[in-house]
């Protein structure tokens, strides 16, 4: 603090640094005298309180994952759909994938795809869909695929029979916005009042 | 404390403004004819509503007119109408639905109003409310003093950031468009409310509001309030295809991953849980969202046939 030979520099290098908690314990004592005394060092004090506690609120900015090495998750994503992540993984994977859109993406894509694929019967995973696997997961996918494999029977004959010869009612088709437009509707009546409706309007 | 409130929120395309009562520096009757005025006001305006979800930004921009509790709403060339439980599509075959609904106030001390500031907005002489819920700050509302229709609002999530701003502008205290056709001669769907059968009674702090069946056999739709934001849970036969998710994401919580669609008023999010499928529309911010679905049953795997049925037939 050398240097500072005006009254207001001093006192405004004092505050500063007393909020960063850098004085000695004199200059402690002339700033706790200063804010007991000196309505412009309280005004000041203030001022760069509400300076600071505006930065300190101010949104962090994620680091792109571009920008970090390694920084995207690869295998995990498969292990997480297939819920084999131990509890120690699964909080970092979770919060990665709140703050990365590619890998959100990515977990969509192959959920989706996985889906589709499993879903034919008799079919093996296409090898730009497989997902390299360590030892562990080798044994699992040994233990699996053949269940998987039967499960995959037992749907085409049920797909053969309910198309053969269940004569197959289609599923009910309805769109999200037809459920947002019954939303919105529900949410206008007032409260505590009967919806308006005259039923001779029909 | 308790205080009532209107059953729709602030927010979106919904109506008007809803704030509670009880601070000492404003009565309770006091707000209650604010209250009245804002339901009751006529207005047309310009409504921009943007929401900030996550790295996203997502933004709506509409005409609407408020007459007599309801809003008429116009994105691009298209005409609707909300209100006093009633949702009305305009054009060469308007068709509209009614749901007959007969509620009790909504009671909740989720949210208290903090203390009122004049201020002003656009020339006009308005009032700053701020709407908090616990140690959060929730919202500020400007409210136009002399319609009582909500300028601005401002919605935190709880980290304290800006989640929503719903802005009016090109602000007329008068209506501006006259119908084209008459909506009172429209044909309705009329929905009588029902009784509940699976969904829950309360999720989160909301209150299970109203029951009516869904719009498909075996289905159910539950409204749900806390007084300043709403969803609905649509409860359907599993085997139901709901369209409309063909820019979903996938919005991962500590309860699982959804298919969701995030626009700039609401969110929609859907997911299987055992023999349901589920749907969920609302204004929720992101805290709230992911504490109604923590306490929503999981996603859950579909079944081989499901998953076959699904790729056979979408």
């Amino acid at each position: 603090m050398a240097g500072l030979t005006g009254s207001a520099d001093r006192r405004s290098m004092l505050l500063s640094c007393f909020l960063d908690g850098e004085l000695t314990p004199d200059e402690l004592e002339e700033v706790v005298a200063l804010l007991e005394t000196d309505l412009d060092a309280i005004a000041e004090f203030r001022s760069l309180q509400a300076v600071r506690r505006s930065i300190r609120t101010l949104p962090t900015l994620a680091v792109p994952p571009s920008l970090v090495p390694g920084g995207h998750l690869g295998e995990e994503l498969s292990a997480y759909l297939d819920g084999e992540l131990s509890t120690q993984e699964m909080p970092a994977v979770v919060t990665h994938l709140e703050t990365c859109t590619d890998c959100r993406a990515e977990l969509a894509d192959l959920d989706r795809s996985r889906t589709a694929v499993r879903a034919l019967p008799g079919l093996e995973t296409p090898t730009f869909l497989a997902v390299e696997r360590d030892l562990r997961d080798s044994k699992r996918r040994r233990i699996m695929w053949p269940a998987a494999a039967a499960a995959g029977g037992v749907a085409a004959a049920a797909l053969a029979f309910t198309v053969g010869f269940g004569g197959g009612s289609e599923p009910t088709s309805i769109d999200v916005a037809d459920l947002q437009t019954r939303h919105a509707a529900v949410a206008s009546v007032p409260a505590g009042t009967t919806s308006g409706f005259e039923v001779s309007n029909r | 404390m308790t205080a009532v409130l209107y059953r729709s929120g602030v927010v979106g395309a919904t109506l008007a403004v809803v704030l509670v009562v009880g601070m000492p520096s404003a009565s309770a009757d006091d707000l209650a004819d604010m209250l009245d005025r804002s339901h009751g006001s006529t207005y047309s305006a310009t409504r921009l509503t943007v929401s900030v979800w996550g790295d996203q930004t997502k933004v709506t921009k509409e005409r609407v007119e408020h007459v007599d509790g309801a809003e008429m709403i116009r994105v691009d060339e298209t005409w609707s109408m909300i209100g006093n439980g009633r949702s009305v599509r305009m054009g060469e075959a308007p068709e509209g639905i009614a749901f007959m609904a007969e509620s009790e106030p909504i009671a909740t001390d989720r949210y208290v109003l903090g203390d009122a500031t004049a201020c002003s907005h656009m020339r006009r002489p308005c009032t700053l409310f701020p709407i908090v819920e616990g140690d959060l700050t929730r919202a500020h509302v400007i409210v136009d003093d002399r319609t009582g229709a909500p300028l601005i609002t401002y919605i935190y999530d709880d980290a304290g950031r800006t989640f929503r701003t719903i802005s009016l502008s090109d602000f007329s205290p008068h209506r501006t468009y006259e119908w084209s056709s008459d909506p009172s001669v429209v044909p309705y769907e009329v929905v009588m409310q029902a009784d509940p059968d699976v969904v829950p009674s309360a999720i989160a702090e909301y209150a299970l509001v109203d029951v009516f069946p869904g719009p498909s056999d075996r289905s159910e739709q539950g409204f749900y309030s806390d007084g300043l934001f709403t969803f609905s849970l649509f409860a359907l036969p599993s085997g139901t295809v709901v369209g409309g998710f063909e820019d979903q994401q996938s919005l991962v919580t500590p309860s699982g991953v959804y298919d969701a669609t995030l626009t700039a008023a609401n969110v929609r999010v859907r997911w299987i849980s055992g023999g349901t499928a589920y749907v969920l529309v609302g204004d929720l911010p992101p805290d709230h969202l992911e504490a109604v679905l923590a306490e929503l049953p999981p996603p859950t795997k579909d079944g081989m046939l499901a998953r076959l049925w699904r790729a056979l037939f979408g």
